[in-house]
């Protein structure tokens, strides 16, 4: 025997039939965290769901000829928050206008094709933001070559807090469900120190210093949260791609399956298991003192 | 060397005894007999270092317990076996458990390791089998054997048992004399607390040294000084 107790995993050594239960518990919820977080990561709350459905449109002269429209095109795609920009020739806009409104066929017939080409721009969703929008809408109107530009900006500011609203409220369900955690871990982490207090009580009475006893079951209830985060949010991130695959229109609010794997998701996981593995820590102190301070 | 220097306890607004003087040499058997409330339970509490005397102090190799380095009273502490007196049982513990938080107490042990030991110690006080047993099943003879073995498992260096031959019962008392015996003779200090001392026992101990409330025997161990120190 060596000099000094081992007292990592300690809960785990005295009480193991009830701690794989807790553990299985605590497992199952972090995996339905683990997906909301991955779910709100990807989409950014309704970010992606209103890029995907946002666009500006500048509308070009008549007289710009097609490969100086490209080469406009290309420059506007390589602004920061420009995901795409696409440039359309007045009959590809003609064909368009078309298919939105059939029988207009008539208009053409009388002067030629009246649409005039356009370029499409589509924004990042993570910097569909006002002023994103404007840096590029400003970009746009500064060019001589384009005669208009829509970009919705009427009612894209009501629309843009209704986004961040939609936001505010997915990452705060996600924050409501990890207090959840955090104080049903608390109970957990009570009821248990209650049950072993017994075997604490042993084990203080023959030397074995009580505040190393709760800081090394916190450090244990941490390690195992971090690690239980990380799996969880790991099932969970199987089960987005699952979804993802099975369902593609989820695509177009979430995002693609590649992008599961983008170093900020996974920074996001990273950051959600330190997160956890504190909670953990924290409910193991409290519940040890609720325990010690409900015995005296 | 365990020595108690003038100690001192104040209980429920009283002097419960004060200005006595212990002294408990290593290798040996010590047998301290005192009437019921005579603070027995206390004693034993502050010379393992648990809980410290209102006036004295208790000296252990020389260290003080109460005005020394915390870390080496942890240390005694630790170096302790104790058997308190039965009273309840926790119903959750089997004597498995037993053994198991007094090999996490000694620094932990393997669990193969720790079932041999736990199983020849079952069986040297009667228990045989016993591991699987609730402890809240056993009666207060099996209870206060199963918890002296465990104790046992960490081969602690002094022993401190608080009504341990009452409650083992007489069948086991020639049992328990053999093993204070052996124990003693291996170097370890045995110091119990009771109320009476078995008649056969106080016989061969000799005369007892009245301390306070209490009269100290020494229990002879074959091969060593016989001689008390306590007084």
């Amino acid at each position: 025997m060596s000099g000094r107790p081992s007292l990592w995993w300690i809960d785990w050594r005295l009480s193991r039939g009830s701690l794989v239960l807790e553990t299985i518990g605590r497992f199952l919820y972090l995996c339905l965290l683990g997906f909301g977080l991955l779910s709100l990561s990807l989409s950014g709350g309704a970010s992606r769901f209103l890029a995907e459905r946002y666009a500006i449109t500048a509308v070009l002269r008549a007289e710009v000829p097609p490969a100086e429209a490209e080469g406009l095109a290309r420059k506007v795609a390589a602004l920061s928050p420009v995901r795409s920009a696409t440039y359309r020739d007045p009959e590809a806009a003609w064909k368009e206008f078309l298919r939105a409104y059939p029988g207009l066929d008539p208009l053409r017939g009388a002067g030629g094709n009246p649409m005039p080409g356009y370029i499409e721009i589509r924004i990042r969703p993570e910097r569909l933001s006002g002023a994103d929008i404007d840096l590029v809408v400003a970009a746009l109107r500064s060019v001589s070559r384009v005669e208009q530009v829509l970009a919705g900006e009427e009612w894209l500011p009501r629309l843009l807090r209704a986004a961040r609203f939609a936001t505010w409220i997915g990452w705060g369900l996600l924050g409501v469900f990890l207090a959840g955690f955090f104080l049903f871990a608390r109970l957990q982490e009570r009821a248990r120190a209650v049950a072993l207090s017994g075997d604490f009580a042993f084990l203080a009475d023959r030397g074995v210093p009580v505040g190393r006893l709760a800081v090394l079951r916190a450090a244990g209830a941490g390690v195992s949260g971090f690690l239980l985060a990380a799996a969880g949010t790991a099932a969970g991130g199987g089960a987005l791609l699952l979804s993802l695959r099975e369902f593609p229109f989820l695509e177009r609010v979430i995002g693609p399956p590649s992008d599961i794997l983008l170093p900020r998701t996974v920074a996001a996981a990273v950051l959600f298991s330190c997160g956890v593995a504190l909670l953990s820590a924290t409910s193991s102190l409290l519940g040890w003192r609720a325990a010690r301070s409900g015995r005296k | 060397m365990i020595e108690g220097f003038r100690l001192g306890v104040f209980s429920r607004g009283a002097t419960l005894w004060d200005g006595l003087d212990f002294a408990f040499g290593d290798a040996a058997a010590w047998f301290v007999a005192g009437p019921p409330s005579s603070g027995k339970t206390l004693l034993l509490s502050i010379l393992r270092g648990e809980r410290k005397p209102d006036a004295g102090d208790v000296v252990v190799s020389g260290e003080s317990l109460y005005r020394g380095n915390a870390a080496l009273a942890r240390a005694w502490r630790a170096s302790c076996g104790h058997v308190p007196e039965q009273t309840v049982a926790e119903p959750r513990l089997t004597v498995g458990d037993l053994f198991l938080r007094s090999a996490l107490a000694g620094g932990g042990m393997r669990g193969g390791e720790r079932k041999d030991r736990a199983d020849r110690l079952l069986e040297m006080v009667g228990l045989r089998g016993a591991s699987g047993w609730r402890t809240a099943e056993l009666s207060l003879s099996e209870r206060t054997r199963a918890c002296l073995a465990a104790e046992l498992l960490r081969g602690p260096k002094a022993l401190f048992c608080d009504g341990v031959i009452a409650g083992a019962g007489i069948p086991w008392r020639e049992m328990l004399w053999g093993l204070f015996r052996a124990l003693a003779r291996e170097g370890n200090t045995v110091v119990l607390a009771e109320r009476t001392i078995p008649e056969r026992w106080a016989l061969s101990s000799g005369d007892a040294e009245p301390v306070g409330p209490f009269r100290v025997y020494r229990l002879p161990v074959p091969g060593t000084a016989e001689k008390g120190e306590s007084g």
